[in-house]
């Protein structure tokens, strides 16, 4: 008989049912309520948070120049132009500069914001750089230092005044967002400053700022939703709401773009991007980087005992510059970037429009791999009989060369370069290294606590911010013991790099860039290999207006400040709104929350409930094991 | 007796447990680099300020015995530490709002994948060249040699991103607050659809192979004969000497399957960017978080130990001899 086994298999499909049931209406039960627009937006990259202090990477920059205004913000062409502050002028030394504050302007919560807000703001930086504390993570202090901030005088309301040691370029390109000092200044330096700290102040949601909107929730390693502010000064974008999400999978991130749960994809895998052309409504956009990848060759000058390089060559500009000429940066940029990318020349990305400067032709290294070999034999380092180059001590050449685990297109590059320069006689060996242990390997004697330098060459790349400055930072001698990887040291760049950084006329500054880039290119302590682009690619069907930042080469979103946000439109305001809604099952999904509640968080109860549908699948799968077991049981016993 | 078994039991549980938290100690010490060397790549942190964030983090005293105390000690007061990415957020609340979604995805795919699994090897191996043998035992191999990662892949291309059926990420629909307790309900199911339908099909190749093979071993035993010869209808012999016995193996594997729970968490969370432990460790893994990672393997070890415990358990009452 065999109707118990199919008794079994109807409470099997019962039990299905059950569950296909409580699931089926799920996908046409989510619609939106009021027509809130909401702008989602999916990147790579890991928020670090709400307090702008601990920002580390490109997304908490974006985060914090949507809640809040620098002082001076930047257009869509990258040019300076109103941010907190209105205009400024410079006094005849060069040295103060007045800041005029847009009157009337209020924070979110509509407290006036005012000039009081910049002296604390400025003020509060100061206060931490002459107590040496680290501000969160270090990275926005260093505008304000390398700026040479003085001291900084709310005259009144309306007006700062802020003085610098020298006259600088630098201080309009501080990259330092004005805070509610009504909100912040309860809190003490070590509170802000410490994210380990008792009492750390995260800036946890509803955020109080200035800029066109502020994060009303935020759940760490998910999502930050934002809300217009409905006091911003400037242009009020379409978008009611902004939900920025994390995703782990890059190719989930491309396939919620298609499938329009998405509306804005950051970071995109080359592979995925070039799939993704000719996709209706979707515009890839490819973006120069403002930073560059590049091989470093250690070039520590003294011996390190039990480390730096295995070969004094990689200290010799000469043997540098050789093995240059036997790297085809072309190549590498079709093959490790699928094309996505320039070939490297300067140390400063053409993104840099303003200040980068191509090689003159004349000195332009061409991949060459006989005149390499010429100039390596010129330079001394003359190959045995067997074929082995050999350094200047004898000693055969044998580069190890190595990169982070988390660049690994660069495991491609590595193949590409051995291959190249094992035809020079040089044998590299080539492996990758874990990022934490290869920035051990990288610290020199210099470094507290001292490090042995103990590489050859490596990958790796930089990334820059709109003024140049903080490219062209690590190669100086200074920073040798800080962010210098290469030990380069060369007294004309150093004297240039402080110039520069004193010169407020472009043409003279530029002048002195192109010096710089002219130094580093001949001296090679790096070999700049390509400028990776970046691969973004947004919907046109919810929103329009987007504009890339800058026009020519720039992406719409994640650039320098609010701007492309501020300029989107909304798509479907014009034809039928709710028709495109109900296309996809839930990229029309919309908001429901009121406008008016802009302030509280509501992940608690979303965690909460979650929680208890966990429980009580947990509970689900001990009573059936249970009742299984009880059953097999009993059945065993009674039958036996 | 039984109670000496299960007391037993218990005490090699907590004995486990103390060596994993050791365990677990000196592995992330054993690690290379530390959390306070990635601020060396920012140009403008100071030795000082090193030296602050070292103390601040407690990594600057010496690894045995003092940070060994002060960890097994803060273990056991359930208090695992800050983490370092989150912002000092404590470890127990990261990790404890991750939990729920990952109890709640491999909770329903394995009762779906034992249900369905036993189901299926269990009737394909008492028909062993049947029909359904046949389709069942060749989709079980195939279910069970693929990857999660790419079998997740596969369900979202066809069932989110061609056909439109069921987002492709994340738990809940993005920007949506839920008017009621069951909108919410509604929306989670649709999210959980395709990571828990690519959990449960990983699973059930798996099970159902297992379970096929022990049937069919069973089946060659002589009280299976001696039953038949006593004119015991087929399906009670199936379900009343056969599926007992052939059910030992199956309860250690699924006991031991949850220790897996962590690689088929990782991939199938991370494709479906589900907000749960597999995608806490990716993130907690690239920021070198050592006090989250800790944690998730402090309590993923701990779950394979009570999953262990569970099993004995329901082997000593699905075969008495255990318990003896």
């Amino acid at each position: 008989m065999r109707s118990t086994i199919r008794a079994r298999a109807g409470r099997i499909l019962a039990i299905v049912g059950l569950i296909a049931a409580t699931l089926a209406p799920a996908t046409t039960s989510v619609h939106a309520a009021d027509g809130d627009l909401i702008l989602k937006v999916g990147t790579d990259q890991e928020f670090s948070g709400l307090n702008p202090w601990q920002s580390v990477y490109v997304l908490d920059y974006e985060v914090f120049t949507l809640n809040y205004d620098l002082l001076v913000g930047y257009d869509k062409d990258l040019n300076y132009t109103e941010g907190f502050a209105t205009s400024w002028t410079t006094s005849d030394d060069g040295k103060t500069t007045t800041f005029k504050i847009r009157p009337g302007m209020k924070w979110s919560d509509g407290q006036p914001a005012t000039a009081d807000d910049v002296a604390y703001t400025y003020g509060f930086v100061l206060d931490a750089l002459s107590k040496e504390t680290t501000l969160g993570s270090g990275y926005l202090d260093g505008y304000v230092s390398s700026a040479g901030v003085k001291s900084v005088k709310a005259v009144d309301p309306e007006t700062v005044e802020i003085t610098t040691e020298t006259p600088t370029p630098l201080l309009l390109a501080a990259y330092v967002p004005i805070l509610p000092k009504h909100v912040w200044e309860k809190y003490s330096l070590e509170e802000i400053a410490n994210a380990e700290a008792k009492g750390f102040f995260a800036n946890d949601p509803p955020v109080v700022g200035t800029g066109p909107y502020q994060a009303v929730e935020y759940t760490p390693g998910q999502f930050m939703k934002f809300q217009r502010n409905p006091n911003y000064w400037g242009k009020q974008g379409a978008a009611d709401q902004i939900i920025i999400t994390h995703f782990e999978n890059n190719d989930t991130m491309t396939q919620a773009l298609k499938n329009g749960e998405l509306d804005y994809a950051r970071g995109i895998n080359a592979d995925a991007f070039d799939a993704l052309k000719g996709t209706p409504d979707i515009v890839p956009v490819e973006g120069f980087a403002n930073g560059y990848s590049y091989l470093t060759f250690n070039g520590y000058p003294k011996a390190i005992k039990d480390g730096g390089s295995s070969t004094r060559a990689t200290a010799d500009p000469a043997f540098r510059d050789a093995l240059a000429w036997a790297i085809d940066e072309q190549q590498l940029v079709d093959r490790v970037l699928a094309g996505h990318g320039t070939p490297g020349t300067s140390l400063l990305p053409p993104f840099q429009a303003k200040w980068y400067v191509a090689p003159d032709p004349s000195v332009l290294r061409q991949f060459d791999i006989a005149k390499a070999d010429e100039k390596l034999t010129a330079a001394g380092y003359v190959k045995d009989a067997s074929g082995n180059r050999l350094d200047k001590e004898g000693k055969p050449i044998n580069l190890r060369m190595t990169w982070p685990a988390s660049e690994s297109e660069l495991a491609t590059a590595a193949q590409f370069i051995t291959e190249w320069w094992g035809q020079l006689g040089i044998k590299v060996n080539a492996g990758v290294t874990e990022d934490n242990t290869l920035l051990v390997d990288l610290t020199p004697p210099e470094y507290d606590p001292p490090g042995k330098a103990d590489f050859d060459t490596y990958m790796w790349g930089w990334v820059g911010d709109v003024d140049p400055s903080s490219l062209l930072e690590p190669f100086t001698t200074d920073q040798i013991g800080g962010s210098s990887d290469t030990f380069w040291s060369n007294a004309r760049f150093d004297e240039l790099f402080k110039q520069q950084g004193q010169t407020i006329d472009e043409t003279q500054r530029k002048a002195m860039l192109k010096e710089m880039q002219e130094i580093f290119y001949k001296e090679v302590p790096n070999i700049p290999l390509y400028y990776d682009s970046e691969l973004h690619a947004y919907r046109t069907d919810h929103f329009g207006g987007w504009q890339n930042q800058p026009p020519e080469n720039g992406t719409p979103l994640f650039g320098f400040g609010p701007i492309g946000y501020t300029l989107l439109t909304d798509a479907t305001a014009a034809p039928s709104p709710s028709a495109s809604e109900a296309t996809a099952p839930s990229a029309g999904a919309s908001a429901t929350a009121a406008p008016g509640d802009s302030g509280s968080p509501t992940s608690g109860s979303g965690t909460n409930t979650g929680l208890l549908l966990a429980l009580g699948a947990v509970v689900l799968v001990a009573i059936v094991g249970t009742l299984a077991v009880r059953r097999r049981g009993a059945k065993a016993t009674d039958e036996e | 007796m039984a109670t000496r078994f299960i007391v037993r039991r218990f005490a090699q549980a907590a004995l486990t447990i103390f060596l994993i938290v050791i365990l677990n100690f000196i592995l992330f010490r054993a690690m290379p680099g530390s959390p306070d060397r990635v601020l060396a790549r920012n140009p403008n942190v100071s030795p000082e300020a090193i030296q602050q964030i070292r103390e601040r983090w407690g990594i600057d005293k010496p690894l045995i015995p003092d940070q060994l105390i002060a960890y097994i000690g803060a273990t056991f007061r359930g208090d695992l530490g800050n983490s370092f990415a989150e912002q000092g957020r404590p470890v127990t609340e990261v990790v404890g709002s991750r939990l729920g979604p990952t109890l709640l995805l491999f909770g329903l795919g394995e009762i779906i994948a034992i249900v369905i699994g036993l189901a299926l090897g269990a009737y394909a191996g008492w028909r062993r060249g049947g029909p359904l043998d046949l389709v069942g035992n060749g989709v079980s191999l195939i279910l069970y040699s693929m990857p999660y990662f790419l079998l997740g892949m596969i369900l979202l291309l066809i069932f989110a991103s061609t056909l439109h059926w069921f987002p492709s990420f994340g738990m809940t629909t993005l920007g949506v607050t839920h008017d009621s307790p069951l909108a919410y309900l509604a929306d989670v199911s649709a999210h959980l659809v395709l990571p828990v339908a690519t959990v449960a099909l990983g699973l059930i190749g798996q099970y159902s192979i297992l379970m096929r093979s022990s049937i069919i071993e069973t089946m060659s035993d002589e009280y299976i004969t001696t039953a038949r010869a006593k004119g015991i209808t087929d399906s009670r012999v199936l379900r009343g000497h056969a599926l007992p016995n052939a059910m030992l193996p199956t309860v250690s594997l699924i006991a031991i399957n949850l220790g897996y729970v962590v690689a088929g968490a990782i991939t199938v969370e991370v494709v479906f960017n589900w907000p749960g432990l597999g995608t806490l460790t990716v993130d907690a893994l690239k920021s070198r978080d050592y006090a989250v990672l800790q944690g998730i393997f402090l309590v993923l070890s701990v779950s394979v130990v009570f999953a262990n415990l569970g099993a004995d358990m329901i082997y000593g009452r699905l075969d008495p001899r255990v318990r003896a």
